[in-house]
């Protein structure tokens, strides 16, 4: 198992109000799995995804990534539990303006304990002749495939995507599903993908329908389809 | 309120950090100039006033005896609307629990009270009556000092006669505001005091019957000074005259008026840097403000507000800036001025001094803040006015890098990505990162000018006390005396070598020029002697002709080679052409030499000695003290290291308080523009900050960021303050120089370190407050928020 939680709760105080993000949700994600979330606007994806990936802490509830009780960690274990783990990917890709796209992924290789070379990472995303950029010279897609190479250059145990094709159109999105999917073959990372784009739960190993800060269904596909075959 | 103002008044308070940090800078401008120009208006409205109410007059002479029948034929010259006789008289006081020598100044007032000019002003007690002739009214600080009241009684030696004076009365006069023994520099309440006596009463002990030996003289109104000294100067000719002069060479009034030419210079060099650093504050903060308001602004146009509504939105947030600034920069002045006011009443002597709250100062003050800060808003205000409403509502775009010079360079360096960053960031806006390296470098340089003012004193006084001065006692004489009086010092118990100082007063003149003087001499090979250049190099006298100071030279606009025309004043009135032999860059006085060989040519047969120094065994002081107090030749006796510790007391008390304030003002500067860099800083990379935490950076990692941009800034600042520190001494040091002293430009190598470790400190801690906000960093919220 990549991840189990029993009973995670979250609730956000915004301004006077509280706000119940996740009402006690249990769940297992085997390690190895692509995983999609469905959901509407304000279900708890984002806030399942921050707590998966040590970002925030839950308000009660026991969260495991493989034997670490992530709910127990200190800020510092958590901040190696990130640097170690887990990539991120996000809908706006959050380069740093200032680095090139290989500075950019030499940012995580710097700090990880198994980085692979920054150039094969960038390979991988099929820039290995845009290493010089900077983002500014880089279209939207180029971008988040920058943004998925340095979330794989540290082989992560598990990738991370908030709506990663969210500001992409069809074409674009899908190379980038696809190296999501490659990254989940040949790296073995546990992938969980948060999308609106209820086309792309076809290419997942199991889906999760959050409805109101809870799992309310769960899919398992025995026989995914490839990324180039989903319909957008 | 409106909507716009509200959401300014809210703006304000969002931002009250860095509203603050700017409203400091600007506040030490604000306090400066309310300082300085306060003080000078206070100094210079009671010193008129007092001038004003006791008739201080516009031209002095002394002369050796004249009829008092001269006074009516002064009176009669054209431009002299009064003239005044009086009796000006040096003796010793004889303290008997005391065995350091006090001396004094007696003048002599009518006792009918008919004296117009330099009329005494009296604090308690009474004139002297007449047929009171041991009556004497003492000045109020002398008294003060020596712990003496109306009705004690003072021994003094006049004239070669002792006599028992009993005080009547405390007061003080115009031409004493700034009372100090000749050849002094500073005050010493303690030895030298001013006494008053009745006329008739002086006369008697002073063989002076019917006669006088000083004049003052009150001119009309736009009479001409020089013609009426000229024709003063032939009347007392014949009677000793030393030539007379002006106010501006009155020496209370010429101190008080280098004071207050100090406190001008004062008001044009410092409150401009404060201005310059504001104004560039205001406009980095403005700049970054509307930037962020993008969106904003934007959207408030697209709802029908005007352009200039939106400017002036701007704009009064920099003019709030400004009337914070003004309203903490005046209060902060105000209680300076009040200090300050406060220490020249020490050194001052006036009838009433407080510092005036003058309405035109806080005016001026607030223009120049509001000045400055318009001015910063202006480049702000109008990006705001041309923002496009339908492109300012779109998000902007990403801040461009491209590869360049920078960019190459740190690969060739090796920087780590993270140095990439800053260093790109730095390269990225060029002008916010000058700002903040001139902000913090003129923070220093402001500090480092101030410290070089001690170092400058330091030198000043190293010179002139140790190695100018050898002696350890010089000893005046009532009256200038023949070679013998050597003798009989040499006879004294303790005194291990004496050596004559001959003085004569003369007048100089070259081209149109003319100065009062006196030519001093020592003897050849004199060990307790020395005249000492601005290098530290003793300069020997010239065999022939004379060699004067710097300042003396530049008056009379001459170089070495040119020659001068000399008169002597007194004696034998002779008149020579002497050549300049030599120049020499003194720190202290106006002062002209000449070997004892020229001296005695102009005065004809041997040149009297003014004065005798001593070297003497420290264990016979008291025994020789004692022997000397009861030398009726004697006038007085200086004690180099009494003198000496009045000067350090005076700096530590006057430059400290002053290098207290600056410290206060250059780290307001330095916090200033650290604070506010940080926080643009911060501001702008809010987002890769908490994505460096999300990639798994740790706190102090992401802090790095922060912190080795600024510290970057800073590190490059330090050398630039040397310099920019450097300049500013040495303009603050001739803008501070006067006729009276002149300030050496010789700063320690320890102050460039304590001005480089205060403007460090200050930038350190300010921006360990902003790094606060890297530690509380809430990735989750960041990140879902765009700009």
């Amino acid at each position: 198992m990549a991840f189990r939680a029993c009973g995670l709760r979250k609730t956000y105080l915004t301004g006077e109000t509280e706000v119940h993000a996740l009402r006690g949700v249990d769940l297992a994600i085997p390690a190895g799995e692509m995983l999609v979330m469905l959901g509407p606007s304000g279900s708890g994806k984002s806030t399942l995804l921050n707590l998966l990936g040590g970002l925030d802490r839950p308000t009660s509830g026991e969260l495991f990534y493989r034997d670490t009780e992530l709910t127990r960690l200190d800020d510092k274990a958590l901040t190696r539990f990130r640097r170690s783990e887990v990539g991120f990917i996000f809908q706006f890709y959050n380069l740093m303006p200032s680095l090139t796209a290989e500075e950019n992924v030499r940012l995580v290789t710097d700090i990880a304990e198994r980085p692979m070379d920054p150039a094969e990472a960038l390979a991988l995303v099929g820039l290995a002749d845009r290493r010089d950029h900077y983002p500014a010279q880089l279209s939207g897609g180029e971008q988040q495939r920058v943004a998925v190479a340095r979330a794989i250059a540290k082989q992560p145990g598990v990738l991370l995507c908030d709506e990663p094709t969210g500001a992409l159109d069809s074409a674009t999105g899908i190379r980038v599903l696809e190296t999501l999917a490659r990254a989940n073959e040949e790296l073995g990372a546990t992938v969980v993908v948060i999308t609106h784009n209820v086309g792309i739960a076809a290419m997942a190993d199991r889906v999760f329908h959050f409805l109101d800060g809870a799992i309310a269904r769960t899919d398992v596909h025995e026989h995914p389809v490839a990324a180039s075959e989903i319909s957008w | 309120m409106k909507a716009l103002d509200r959401k300014l008044a809210r703006d304000l308070w969002r931002m009250r950090g860095q509203v603050l940090a700017i409203a400091l800078v600007l506040a030490a401008a604000t306090a400066t100039f309310v300082l300085s120009t306060g003080v000078h208006r206070s100094l210079t409205d009671m010193r008129d006033a007092y001038y004003e109410r006791n008739g201080f007059s516009d031209v002095f002479a002394t002369m050796t005896r004249a009829p008092r029948s001269i006074v009516g034929e002064i009176a009669e010259i054209p431009g002299v609307r009064r003239a005044e006789g009086t009796i000006q008289q040096l003796a010793t006081l004889d303290f008997s629990n005391r065995i350091e020598p006090v001396r004094a100044v007696i003048n002599s007032v009518d006792e009918d009270g008919r004296t117009r000019l330099n009329r005494l002003m009296l604090r308690q007690g009474r004139l002297p009556q007449p047929g009171g002739v041991d009556e004497a009214v003492a000045d109020e600080m002398f008294a003060k000092a020596n712990d003496l009241g109306i009705g004690s009684r003072i021994d003094a030696l006049i004239y070669g006669r002792r006599q028992s004076l009993r005080i009547v009365g405390l007061g003080l006069a115009p031409n004493y505001i700034y009372a100090i023994a000749p050849g002094d520099l500073i005050p010493d309440d303690r030895r030298f005091g001013v006494l008053w006596m009745g006329q008739a009463a002086l006369e008697a002990v002073t063989d002076r019957s019917e006669a006088i030996n000083a004049l003052s003289i009150k001119l009309e109104r736009g009479a001409s000074q020089a013609e009426v000294i000229r024709e003063v100067d032939t009347l007392i000719e014949r009677y000793g005259g030393t030539g007379a002069y002006g106010r501006e060479d009155h020496l209370s009034h010429a101190f008080l008026d280098n004071e207050l030419m100090q406190l001008d210079a004062l008001t044009r060099v410092i409150p401009p840097i404060f201005l310059l650093v504001a104004t560039f504050l205001v406009y980095i903060v403005l700049g970054r403000m509307i930037r962020t308001e993008r969106t904003q602004i934007g959207l408030i146009k697209a709802f029908g507000y005007s352009n200039w509504a939106i400017g002036a939105h701007y704009m009064k947030f920099a003019l709030a800036i400004a009337l914070l600034a003004t309203i903490i920069g005046s209060a902060a002045g105000i209680w300076m001025g009040q200090g300050m006011t406060r220490l020249y009443a020490e050194y001052y002597r006036f009838p009433f001094l407080y510092y005036v709250i003058a309405p035109s100062v806080f005016l001026g003050a607030a223009g120049l803040s509001v000045g400055a800060a318009a001015l910063g808003a202006l480049g702000g205000m109008q990006e705001a006015v041309r923002l496009n409403p339908a492109v300012a509502m779109s998000p902007p775009p990403p801040p461009i890098y491209r590869a360049g010079g920078v960019e190459r360079l740190g690969r060739m360096a090796g920087f780590t990505t993270i140095g990439h960053m800053i260093v790109r960031h730095i390269a990225r806006w060029p002008w916010r990162a000058a700002v903040t390296v001139f902000g913090v470098a003129l923070s220093m340089g402001l500090l480092f000018a101030t410290m070089q003012f001690v170092d400058s004193s330091r030198t000043m006084l190293d010179s002139y006390f140790y190695r100018a001065q050898r002696q350890d006692l010089t000893v005046a004489f009532i009256e200038p005396r023949n070679a013998d009086v050597l003798h009989a010092l040499a006879g004294l118990p303790g005194v291990l070598r004496v050596e004559p100082m001959r003085a004569i007063p003369v007048k100089l003149s070259h081209a149109n020029r003319t100065e009062r003087t006196a030519i001093e001499s020592a003897p050849e090979g004199s060990m307790l002697s020395a005249r000492i250049d601005g290098d530290g190099n003793a300069i020997e006298l010239p065999p022939a002709g004379l060699m004067l100071s710097k300042q003396m030279a530049d008056k009379l606009s001459v170089r070495a080679g040119d020659r001068v025309f000399v008169e002597m004043l007194g004696g034998r009135r002779t008149a020579v052409f002497l050549p300049v032999a030599g120049v020499i860059d003194e720190f202290i006085g106006e002062r002209v030499y000449a070997a004892d060989a020229t001296l005695e040519r102009i005065a004809r047969d041997g040149a009297p000695v003014a004065s005798a120094l001593l070297r003497i065994d420290p264990a016979e002081r008291k025994r020789l003290l004692g022997k000397l107090k009861e030398m009726p030749v004697v006038l007085g006796v200086t004690e180099r290291d009494a003198a000496l510790r009045k000067f350090e007391d005076m700096i530590d008390e006057n430059l400290f308080t002053m290098l207290g304030f600056y410290i206060a003002f250059a780290s307001a500067i330095a916090v200033g523009v650290v604070y506010n860099s940080a926080r643009i800083l911060f501001s702008e990379r809010v987002h890769e900050l908490a994505t460096l935490r999300v990639l798994g950076y740790h706190r102090s990692e992401v802090s790095v960021v922060l912190l080795g941009e600024l510290a970057l800034l800073v590190a490059v600042a330090v050398p630039f303050g040397c310099v920019i520190g450097y300049g500013l001494a040495h303009i603050m040091t001739d803008m501070f120089s006067s006729d009276l002293f002149r300030l050496p430009f010789a700063p320690s190598r320890a102050s460039y370190g304590y001005s480089a470790l205060v403007v460090l400190a200050a930038a350190g801690l300010t921006a360990l407050v902003v790094v606060r906000r890297v530690l509380d960093l809430d990735m989750v919220r960041v990140l879902k928020a765009r700009d």
